[in-house]
This record gives C-alpha cells, structure tokens and sequence, in this order.
C-alpha cells in the first residue's frame, strides 16, 4: 500500500516517463537516422515504455497517464535541428536521473526506492551512450549538470 | 496393505507423546541441576562470542567505500601493468578519470559514515579482494595470457558493474531516504563507467543492447544489457584460452553478509 506522498511523487514519475516516451517516439519519426541508430533509439525507448508501465502497475488507480505537455514541447523544439538528437536525448535522460534521484530522497517505501533506483542505473547507461554518440569529451558520458524537476 | 488396527495406532501414538514429555523433562527447562555424572574425553577448547553483527546504514556504507578502493586498486593495477598502447592507449586516460571518480565516491560515502558516528574506512573489501580480484588478475597477468590489456578492461568492467549493483541494492537497505539518494546518485556514475568500457569490450551500436555469442550462445557484454538495473551475478571472462577455445568464467557478486565492513572490521593495509 503506497503512502499518499509517494503516490504523488511516483505519479510524477510517470509522467516524466510518459514523457520521454513520448521525445523518444518523436525522434524515431526521424528518417535521417541510421538502422543501428534507430534500433539503439527502439530500445531506449522500449525502456521508458517499461518503466512508465511498471510505474502505472504500482499506482494503479492513481496513475496520471499523462505526459507533460511543457517538457514535451520544449524538447521538441529543440528537436527540430538534426544535429541535436543526441544532445537533446542525453538531457532529457540527465533529467529522469536527477529528478528520480530527487524523488528517492523523500520516498518513503523501501521497495519503491529500490526499484526506481533500477531505473536510474539504467537511464545512466542510457546517457553514458547518448553522450558517446555527440562527443569524445568523456566528462559529457559521466557528469550529469542538470536540475530535478520536482512534483508541485 | 498395514496390519495395525485403528486401536493399536492411537495407543502407539500416545506411547510416542508420552515418551517425549518425558525426554523434555529431563532437559534443563526442568530444572535439573547438572551434576557432571556425563564425562568429556579431554578438554573442550573455551570459545569466543562473536562479536554483534548488526547491519546498519553505517556498515553498508562502509561497505560502499571498500569496495571504491577495490576499484581504485583495480584502475592502479591496470595502469601498472602498461598495456594500454596502440588502439587502448585512450584507455588508460578514462582509466585516470574513473579512478578519480572512485576516490571522490569514497571521500563521499565515508562522510557519510563519519557523519552517522562509524568510522571511515579506506581500504578495499578484503573479500572481494581474495574471492575476485586477486584470482582474476592472476589468470590476467599469467606470462601466457595472450589477451593481458583485454582482459584487465574486462575486469575493470565487472568491478564497476559490481559497484553499481551495491549501490543499487542498498538502496533497499537504507534505512535514511536520504542516504538512499546519496547512494544511488554515485550508483549512476558507476553505471555510466560500466557502459563506457562495455563499449571499449565489444563496441558499436548495435552491441549496446544484449546479444549473445553466435558459438557459445552466451551473453556478450553489453552496455545496457538490461531494461532495469540488475542484481543477478556478474560474469568476467578472461585468461589464455582452452584448448576447446573457452576460457575461464568468474562469477562476481555483490557484498553479502560476510563481506560487509561492519563496525568491528578495521583496515588491515
């Protein structure tokens, strides 16, 4: 039985996912990527599929199902030139690990840190890989200099 | 078919009952005073109480730094041995920048331990140590490894892989939500140093996800070898190959009951 607080931070959580979901959709429109590009891009965001789905098992009832129309937006825009796929794509997963990491410090069942820090790990290789894909500098691959965002 | 009657097997059973009222009597519960009349052949040695092995956010935290400075011993090795030339020669400067990592991860995770009223500690997990590192690099530096620079990426890897799914899994164990945070914020850095060498072990890609050996129908390494983070164990492979063309497979796991740094374990370095 989720807490009422971590029921809101979570559904937040969905909605970040849903979100990024949603970019990574948006992106595999794109036909000047390449086959191995858009298979990479077919995982990631099978992932996200997962994780917005595992969360909105846990919420059950109280899941949102709605992405942020803002961020969506937003990243979109940024979207629009080619060349910044890949930058794009690493911040927003910068973000799902930081506002995630957020939302840990204030979850209060065990079990849900847990598994939304299963998340991270994964999100963090995610970034590791994006970052890879734009440029040799390895401190873009490792430091993540982005703000959480937080539930209202 | 059984030639008890239904008379006799409740008589048996009331036999049995009775006899082990009896036998429980004569136990210490009684009250009966040992009188010494059972003898001992010779002495029996006087033992020592373990010491209380309670495991607190302050152990797993400890913990976490050992196991950084087993990283950090695994980095120096690596740049010890010299075999970061030609097309590795990259390695061995991602090779300063995580081991760096690995001393800001212990400098933070020991503070926090301080901060919790432990002691900090600054030496790798001996039995990690004993258990993997020490055997892998024995098969690693043999003279007739032919894959010596390979392979030390290899074990690289699996140590990074295996810091990440401790701190990971402590998260579950941590007590302090905020503690659980701090863990997983230097997880994720781990994780992303894994991704990084599974992509100096078999780049591109198309090996990010997982695949599997079209001859052994074994996992590849792989960057994101799965959707969520995994705990399962981790598998190393490394040294001269076998004569069927295998070579040897070490299974790494995370830090169990007894290998946590707990409050009584001091450095031994």
């Amino acid at each position: 039985m989720l807490s009422p607080s971590d029921i809101k931070l979570l559904a937040f959580a969905q909605t970040l996912e849903l979100t990024t979901r949603d970019i990574y959709a948006a992106v595999l429109t794109r036909k000047s990527l390449s086959d191995d590009e858009s298979a990479l891009l077919e995982q990631f965001h099978a992932h996200h599929v997962a994780y917005e789905q595992t969360l909105n098992g846990l919420l059950s009832k109280n899941a949102l199902n709605k992405r942020d129309e803002a961020i969506y937006e937003s990243f979109n825009a940024k979207l629009s030139e080619a060349q910044n796929i890949w930058v794009a794509l690493l911040e927003i997963e910068n973000i799902m690990i930081a506002s995630h990491t957020k939302a840990i410090e204030t979850i209060e069942s065990a079990k849900v840190a847990a598994l939304v820090a299963s998340i991270i790990t994964v999100e963090a290789r995610h970034a590791a890989i994006l970052a890879s894909q734009t440029t040799t500098n390895i401190s873009m691959a490792l430091d993540n200099n982005t703000s959480a965002l937080v539930a209202s | 078919m059984s030639t008890f009657t239904r008379r006799e097997l409740l008589r048996m059973s009331g036999i049995s009952l009775a006899s082990g009222l009896v036998l429980a009597a004569c136990g210490k519960q009684a009250g009966v005073v040992d009188d010494n009349a059972i003898t001992i052949l010779g002495q029996s040695p006087v033992t020592t109480p373990l010491a209380d092995a309670e495991v607190t956010d302050a152990v797993l935290l400890r913990t976490a730094a050992s196991l950084e400075y087993n990283a950090i011993e695994t980095y120096t090795t690596a740049l010890d041995l010299g075999v970061f030339t030609g097309d590795l020669r990259k390695v061995a400067e991602i090779a300063k920048r995580f081991s760096a990592d690995h001393k800001d991860h212990a400098d933070a995770v020991n503070s926090l331990a301080v901060k919790l009223g432990a002691k900090e500690f600054r030496c790798s997990n001996t039995r990690i140590s004993e258990s993997y590192i020490l055997p892998a690099l024995k098969l690693i530096t043999a003279n007739d490894n032919p894959n010596q620079a390979i392979d030390i990426v290899a074990l690289a890897h699996a140590v990074e892989n295996l810091a990440a799914q401790t701190y990971q899994g402590v998260v579950a164990m941590l007590t302090d939500p905020m503690l659980r945070a701090d863990a997983i914020r230097i997880g994720q850095q781990e994780a992303r140093h894994a991704a990084i060498l599974a992509q100096i072990l078999n780049p591109g890609l198309k090996n990010v996800g997982p695949t599997s050996d079209t001859k052994t129908g074994k996992p590849n390494i792989a960057a994101v070898p799965t959707e969520f983070g995994s705990l399962a164990n981790i598998q190393l492979v490394i040294g001269k190959p076998k004569p069927d063309g295998t070579r040897t497979t070490l299974l790494l796991e995370t830090p169990s009951l007894n290998s946590l740094v707990y409050d009584f374990v001091a450095c031994e370095a």
